[in-house]
């Protein structure tokens, strides 16, 4: 166990060290971010000093050691653009991305383990072939374009005109198919304030209603494979020995299903749903553009946008710690729901 | 599935939460104005930077000399009254019992020494070049010289917001003179600040919020303004400032994208406000890189194939004014009959007269923001690349984020750059001193003419534009040259972006608004809830 | 079935008697994708042909002709019978000729990380110890990161160090690096795990003791032997690919606007929602979810059929 997390910690800081070599290599490549602070009339002698003050003078592997010195103290430097420290600006933004993530693994949850049950249960009921047809097609779907589909039809909505409007039951059509729109699908409204220092959507009917879209857009990345996933485990568990055997000592079906089959299922969904936490954040670029959702992903498109190496870096720092610490809690999950692992990574 | 229900409890109390926290509005509280801009100040000192963030910031916490009313004409300020002594002197007859935020008095001191400063630093001492003297006469009474006469001095004035001279004197904690001025560094004047305005900083969060109280000396009792707190706070993404306001969350925001106008102007609860904005946005072909543009037929023929209407009707939806010269209406220079003369058949007959029936290959660089109002810049690009396909001439072009578009433009690295200008003095000369003036890196002038066009006739009409004190003439000087260059054609105009605003109903802002985008909000009123 | 010596077709016949055409006679879905498949890659090969007019010829796109809506719509014109972008191109057009790069660049990005994945693999799985160690390592750390941040990160970095420009006319052989270089560790550890099967296997063993050199034995012996998870592996990464870059694109990391991909198409729409004109963004997308799911249901097919051991995770 202590093996296994040193290990896990030695993994971490390699990649904390390649990204932050990686965002060394790349400072020039996005653009001088002294033009970018001081405007196009700046004069020669007002950018040299600017480089100077912020050390930008100097050879690349002596900034990069003193960046990796104050990086080890938490330090990644203060942002060119918002003149603060870089943690500081991640630490204002993250939360909305956390939300959004935790609304839609939500929804993922609840709306995978019930589909992908009754279609186990149920294979041969046009609702649950319907169901895995359109989950065979959700995998196909671009996050930003299921995005926009909802924006289309909940924010925008849909005039139809396809039946004579002269007759009756023409506009009763036109009106039954069309829908109102209205919904939010810009920015985080209105945070409320809670506890000192969180400024969330979940505490108000309007923060949900603008968290809404978003997130159903990101949950459909991992809604599909949830449904699939575990349409396919319950059939293999249900056509296994015990459930037989519990089958015929009379068991009543619900418990069966939602107790001894569910139960078996759940490890693979918690290591997927571990592994894909990691992958949610890294889409929530994608939904956070379309749905201009003021997160991290965001805030690093802007942060490329202006040059901005301290903040590119620090995200990039933070992102890679999500995903090891993810993929360290699905490992550790993954041995106590399964005596079977050992935790020196392979099946005994 | 504990998990889920954990959370859902999460959620659920989540809801009931605010019943317990959110019922803080008091009846008494104050008149409280809630305004979004896209950028924040970056500093509190008025003269670290040259931008409509700090302008707009000078506007609330400071007053000018004269300020543009909506009518373009000028209107007294902290000078009520001012005399052309002879061609190159103007006095200045300032305001009596005007206090700062600090309980000093306003006097003529503080002009001199705010002009003094202004001439130090970086962003404004080149507007401020033309003046070589100011002077105290008495306490309320300022002459400014300038070294040729200038008919500008007036437009310049509008620049001049009085800073108190006796708060920014002296040395601060760590020795520093408090007059200092250091960009994007820590001086006195970055973070503390005494000016004449109608608000006072009460709170500043960089980056995050300022907040303003109403100066209770504030020596415009005639201003029917009736805000007494204001909060402003940056959003910089478009949709969210557009949100905010939906919401409820502000008041006022500015600017309002262009893909949001349709939206807001039949929102429930909103209204928007619009103007013919002053910005141009141009194409300069540049004559230095390629030969044929020294060809006046080339050039014409580029100007005849490209549909400017076309463009700001059908890319821009509307939200931009086509152009077919700098100077927007309103202006001195702005020649009424110049319109777009798109004519695809006389470019192409122009085109083979020059010797370039079968055309030839450009390239083309565009500024790019993921921002929305600039966006469309690419867009732009890729529509004049296909109008300019239809004479034969195939256009290469990119569009680059803007910190690295400025340093291609400076390089002149593209055959033809797209460019937007706004006329800092609110007149035309300042499009061809910047523009077209025929390049000179001594002077600074023609600094952004990237054309690299030079017309010593067309330099020599707005050099005695600007020294012709009568406005009429003067005009007449500077649509002479409006004219010419559009007979010339060095670039291609293309639009002037329309402004957007948008505030709650109860929020009377039309009245404050104005083509300079300087809301006036110390004189906007605000209908209690 | 009787074999008769001596035909000129054996690989036909050997195709015709297969597992393989067994399996398909049988499944109607598989067929109807092959069909499918088989009518966009015409389509898309005969595109220059077929399509309206040409999106990449700017002289035949007029402005005033932006935003005609589709045929089905009041106010749409023949000549454009899916109507037109807000630069007033064919949607048909456009649409065809995106899909072309996005399927480029799928099959592109696929056979740069099949190439790289399986060499590695190969190498990692038959040298064992500090190579396997050292390039394994590399692979964590890679997949400890989603695929698409990388991609998002190296096509920003490339896309500023060499310039708009440059991305526009190099564009897909950019992407498709990118895309390639950061999905390499799927098929190295796939490769790997088999390669560890194979090695315990007698005839490998067999082949050493030959005296064979171990190059011989990796390409001759046991790559053949990796090659059906290969193939699988590869259906589902040309249709992930192939949604990278519109991911890519979508953010304006992708193709420029005078070559779009169905990504670029889309994000350039994206603008004109809101004013009333979805199919600029939503036909465009609609096509994109057509061809990634007949490209997935082939793969579904083969690995049914084929049944190959997959690295899992």
């Amino acid at each position: 166990m202590i093996f296994f997390l040193m290990r896990r910690l030695l993994q971490a800081v390699a990649v904390m060290f390649v990204i932050s070599v990686i965002g060394f290599a790349i400072q020039d490549g996005l653009g001088d971010p002294v033009r970018q602070l001081l405007g196009p009339t700046a004069t020669d002698a007002e950018s040299t000093a600017l480089r100077h003050s912020l050390g930008l003078d100097r050879p690349l592997w002596m900034q990069y050691l003193d960046f990796a010195g104050d990086a080890v103290k938490l330090n990644f430097g203060d942002s060119y653009f918002f003149h603060e420290p870089a943690l500081d600006v991640i630490a204002r933004y993250l939360p909305a991305t956390l939300e959004l993530v935790a609304a839609s693994a939500m929804i993922t949850l609840l709306l995978s383990v019930p589909v992908g049950i009754f279609c186990a249960i149920r294979p041969r009921s046009w609702l649950s072939r319907g169901l895995m047809g359109l989950s065979l097609i959700g995998i196909s779907v671009p996050v930003f374009l299921s995005a926009m589909v909802l924006i289309q039809l909940f924010s925008i909505g849909i005039q139809v005109t396809l039946f004579p409007t002269g007759t009756g039951w023409g506009q009763w059509l036109n009106q039954l198919l069309s829908i109102q729109g209205g919904m939010p699908a810009y920015g985080r409204g209105n945070p409320v304030h809670v506890w000192g220092v969180w400024y969330t959507n979940f505490a108000s009917w309007q923060g949900l209603l603008y968290l809404l879209l978003p997130a159903l857009s990101l949950a459909f990345v991992m809604l599909p494979l949830f449904v699939r996933l575990i349409h396919a485990e319950m059939l293999e568990v249900l056509e296994s020995d015990y459930v037989k055997y519990a089958r015929a000592r009379g068991l009543r079906p619900s418990r069966i299903y939602f107790l001894h089959a569910l139960k078996n299922t759940l490890l693979p969904v918690v290591t997927l749903g571990g592994v894909q936490i990691g992958t949610l954040v890294a889409y929530t670029l994608l939904t956070e553009t379309v749905f201009q959702w003021p997160g991290a992903g965001l805030m690093f498109l802007d942060a490329i946008e202006r040059a901005d190496m301290p903040l590119i870096v620090a995200y990039l720092m933070v992102v890679g710690l999500i995903f090891v610490v993810t993929n360290t809690l699905v490992d550790l999950l993954y041995r106590g729901l399964n005596p079977r692992v050992t935790l020196s990574g392979r099946a005994a | 599935m504990r998990l889920t229900t954990f959370l859902l409890g999460l959620m659920v109390g989540g809801l009931l939460m605010p019943l317990s926290t959110g019922a803080a509005l008091a009846d008494d509280s104050p008149i409280t104005l809630r305004v979004a801009y896209d950028t924040d100040p970056v500093s509190l000192d008025i003269h670290e930077q040259l931008s409509i963030g700090m302008l707009q910031l000078s506007h609330l916490a400071f007053d000018p000399l004269v300020r543009w009313n909506r009518e373009l004409d000028f209107e007294p300020r902290l000078a009520t009254r001012w005399e052309q002594l002879d061609d190159t002197t103007m006095r200045f007859h300032l305001r009596h019992g005007v206090t700062f935020h600090s309980g000093n008095a306003f006097t003529a001191r503080d002009v001199v020494w705010t002009l003094r400063r202004l001439q130090r630093s970086p962003d404004f001492r080149a507007i401020f070049a033309p003046i070589s003297r100011v002077e105290a006469v008495d306490a309320f009474t300022v002459d400014l010289e300038t070294r040729q006469p200038y008919p500008l001095l007036l437009n310049l004035a509008t620049y001049i917001f009085p800073m108190d001279s006796q708060f920014y004197s002296g040395t601060s904690g760590g020795g520093l003179d408090k007059s200092d001025i250091v960009k994007n560094g820590n001086s006195f004047a970055s973070g503390h600040l005494s000016g004449t305005g109608p608000f006072e900083v009460v709170k500043r969060q960089p980056g995050a919020r300022i907040e303003f109280e109403r100066f209770p000396n504030y020596w415009d009792t005639d201003s029917p303004g009736n805000v007494e707190r204001l909060v402003m706070t940056p959003i910089a993404e478009n949709a969210t400032r557009v949100a905010a306001l939906l919401s409820g969350d502000v008041d006022f925001i500015s600017p309002v994208p262009f893909n949001a106008v349709q939206r807001l102007r039949h929102a429930e609860g909103v209204k928007l406000v619009t103007m013919p904005g002053t910005r141009i946005t141009m194409l300069q072909l540049n004559e230095q890189r390629v030969a044929a543009f020294r060809d006046r037929r080339v050039r014409l023929a580029f100007a005849y194939a490209v549909n400017q209407t076309a463009i700001a009707e059908r890319l821009l939806k509307g939200f931009a004014t086509p152009a077919a010269q700098m100077s927007p209406q309103g202006y001195e220079g702005h020649v009424p009959t110049l319109i777009p003369r798109h004519d695809l058949a006389r470019a192409r007959e122009l085109m083979r007269e020059a010797g370039y029936g079968d055309g030839f290959s450009v390239t083309l660089m565009a500024p790019n923001n993921r921002y929305v109002n600039d966006a469309q810049t690419a867009q732009v690009a890729l529509a004049i690349a296909a109008m300019l396909a239809k004479i034969n001439v195939t256009v290469e072009f990119e569009t680059l984020p803007k910190n690295q578009y400025w340093a291609e433009y400076d390089n002149r690295a593209a055959d033809m750059m797209m460019m937007g200008w706004y006329s800092d003095t609110g007149d035309s000369a300042n499009f061809f001193e910047y523009l077209t003036f025929c390049p000179d890196a001594e002077t600074g002038a023609g600094q952004y003419n990237a054309s690299e066009y030079c017309n010593p006739r067309i330099d020599a009409l707005v050099k005695r534009a600007n020294l012709t004190m009568r406005p009429a003439a003067r005009a007449r000087l500077l649509q002479q040259a409006e004219q010419e260059i559009h007979d010339d054609a060095p670039f291609i105009p293309l639009y002037w972006q329309n402004l957007a605003w948008a505030a709650a109903d109860r929020v009377e802002i039309a009245p404050v608004l104005n083509v300079m985008n300087m809301p006036y909000l110390g004189d906007v009123v605000v209908q209690p809830r | 079935m009787s074999f008769e010596n001596g035909s000129p077709s054996t690989a036909w016949r050997r195709f015709r008697d297969s597992y393989f055409l067994y399996r398909l006679q049988r499944d109607r879905r598989a067929q109807i994708c092959l069909l499918l498949f088989g009518l966009l890659m015409i389509g898309l090969l005969l595109t220059p042909w077929i399509a309206p007019s040409n999106p990449y010829d700017l002289a035949q796109i007029n402005l005033l002709d932006s935003e005609l809506p589709p045929f089905w719509i009041a106010g749409s014109e023949p000549g454009h019978p899916l109507g037109t972008d807000a630069q007033g191109r064919d949607l048909l057009s456009t649409m065809l000729y995106g899909a072309r790069v996005s399927l480029a660049i799928g099959f592109g990005a696929v056979l740069v990380q099949s190439l790289l994945g399986t060499v590695l693999g190969l190498l990692a799985g038959y040298r064992g110890g500090v190579v396997d160690a050292l390039l394994m390592r590399l692979a964590d750390i890679q997949l400890s990161f989603s695929t698409l941040m990388m991609a998002i990160v190296v096509g920003a970095v490339v896309k500023a160090a060499f310039g708009g420009a440059f991305y526009g006319d190099y564009g897909v052989a950019i992407l498709i690096t990118i895309i390639g270089l950061s999905e390499w560790p799927q098929y190295a550890r796939t490769v790997r795990a088999s390669v560890l099967a194979e090695k315990r296997k007698e005839y490998v063993e067999a082949a050493r003791v030959l005296g064979f050199s171990s190059y011989r034995i990796m390409w001759r012996h046991i790559l053949p032997n990796t090659l059906s998870p290969i193939l699988v592996l590869s259906t589902v990464q040309i249709a992930n690919a192939i949604m990278a870059e519109a991911a890519l694109s979508f953010l304006g990391l992708g193709m420029p606007e005078t070559k779009p991909s169905l990504g670029s198409l889309i994000k350039s729409g994206f603008d004109y929602l809101q004013s009333g004109s979805w199919w600029i963004t939503l036909l465009p997308g609609l096509f994109l979810v057509l061809l990634v799911l007949v490209v997935n249901l082939l793969g579904d097919w083969l690995r049914d059929t084929m049944n190959p051991r997959l690295y899992k995770g």
